[in-house]
């Protein structure tokens, strides 16, 4: 079964700090670590602060939480522009493609009807919460 | 200015016979140079009256230590003291204006809880098991967390080389940077934005990006928290960010209008 959450914010920075919250909110809900949720706000973030990948003045996030994983995709974005800097990675280039490439373990450009987006996945290891019993 | 013959006196009539009266003496004349340095950091959305205690215990730690044979004014030992002192707690405490004061405690309580956490279970705690160890509710938590943020973007965004950052800051590196990093780090310092950073962010972010380290990790290493090693990451990020758009503006331009 998936859960998914869909945010629509400005593209500003203030409301950035809307879409880490909602992030924490489910990370909070399905017993992400610390750092992983860590890693997931700031690969969202690097990509909502990042020049020139959002392609609108209005961003949207969808959050969708599988058994194994929780899937970020951020869109419209300038899927040229980001596919070539997800690709384009040299030894010490310190470009969207590691910064992704170390935070989620999948990102990727998918078309869709209303442009390009920007699909991240973070796998997720279900993690009993300390202090309960079997 | 206090007298700098007074000055050795007091410090011999403290250090050498344990006169404590000597002391509260010299950090009384000594106030209004504590003063004169906190006031300058004031602006920052911390309190007059809170930096100036703060500077007091950088001017008692140089009173405290000072060698009164080694030839040099107890003003030119402490000056950099109670400035070191008071970076220090921007650095470690600074807060934003905005950001309550309860939210500013509990995360500091959480960013302890995190370490002590992350030891007793062998790996990084989850929302769940902050918020019962800090005893509140998870989105206590995520509130207090996120209000690291105006921590960050306020106390550690601060330009360095300014007036006031001038002089020296002994705290800024002590203990915690490894020169021989500086050589495997030579490539990724090349890279577009990584210029805009000091020597710690650089490592920092090499660690994390390149080497692939942890946080906690990388806090170890390091020898500071987890969650400033959190505001550090994501500050150097935002400055590399801040640098690429200043260099790049008009291949970024031109890309945007395709």
């Amino acid at each position: 079964m998936t859960q998914a959450i869909e945010l629509r914010i400005p593209n500003e920075r203030p409301f950035h700090g809307v879409a880490r919250l909602v992030v924490g909110g489910l990370a909070a809900r399905h017993n992400l670590s610390y750092e992983a949720l860590e890693d997931v706000q700031l690969a969202l973030v690097t990509v909502l602060e990042g020049e020139g990948y959002a392609s609108a003045d209005e961003v949207r996030v969808q959050l969708d939480v599988r058994d194994d994983a929780i899937g970020i995709a951020i869109g419209p974005v300038h899927g040229d522009a980001v596919r070539r800097e997800l690709e384009e990675s040299s030894d010490g280039d310190l470009g969207l493609g590691r910064l992704l490439g170390t935070l989620v373990e999948d990102a990727g450009v998918e078309a869709r009807e209303d442009g390009d987006w920007l699909q991240l996945s973070k796998r997720v290891r279900g993690i009993k919460a300390a202090g309960t019993n079997a | 200015m206090p007298e700098e013959k007074n000055d050795k006196e007091l410090l011999r009539r403290y250090h050498e016979h344990g006169d404590t009266e000597a002391r509260e003496r010299l950090i009384e004349q000594y106030l209004p140079l504590v003063r004169s340095l906190a006031r300058r950091y004031s602006y920052r959305g911390e309190q007059l009256e809170d930096l100036v205690q703060v500077g007091c215990i950088g001017l008692i730690k140089a009173i405290d230590r000072f060698d009164v044979d080694r030839g040099v004014e107890l003003t030119t030992y402490a000056t950099p003291n109670i400035i070191g002192e008071i970076k220090r707690h921007f650095r470690d405490k600074g807060w934003a204006i905005r950001v309550p004061r309860g939210l500013q405690e509990l995360n500091v309580r959480l960013s302890n809880l995190l370490e002590e956490l992350t030891v007793q279970y062998e790996r990084s705690p989850t929302i769940p098991e902050l918020a019962k160890a800090a005893g509140v509710d998870e989105e206590d938590v995520l509130e207090a967390l996120e209000s690291g943020q105006a921590y960050a973007t306020l106390s550690l965004s601060a330009p360095s080389g300014g007036d006031d950052d001038s002089d020296l800051d002994p705290l800024e590196s002590l203990g915690t940077i490894e020169h021989e990093y500086e050589v495997s780090e030579d490539r990724a310092v090349l890279a577009p934005g990584l210029a805009a950073l000091d020597e710690r962010e650089r490592r920092i972010l090499h660690l994390r990006f390149f080497e692939g380290l942890t946080q906690s990790q990388i806090a170890q290493q390091v020898g500071i928290s987890q969650m400033h090693v959190s505001r550090l990451i994501r500050r150097s990020l935002e400055k590399m960010r801040d640098e690429i758009v200043t260099e790049e503006e008009p291949r970024r331009a031109s890309e945007s209008r395709r």
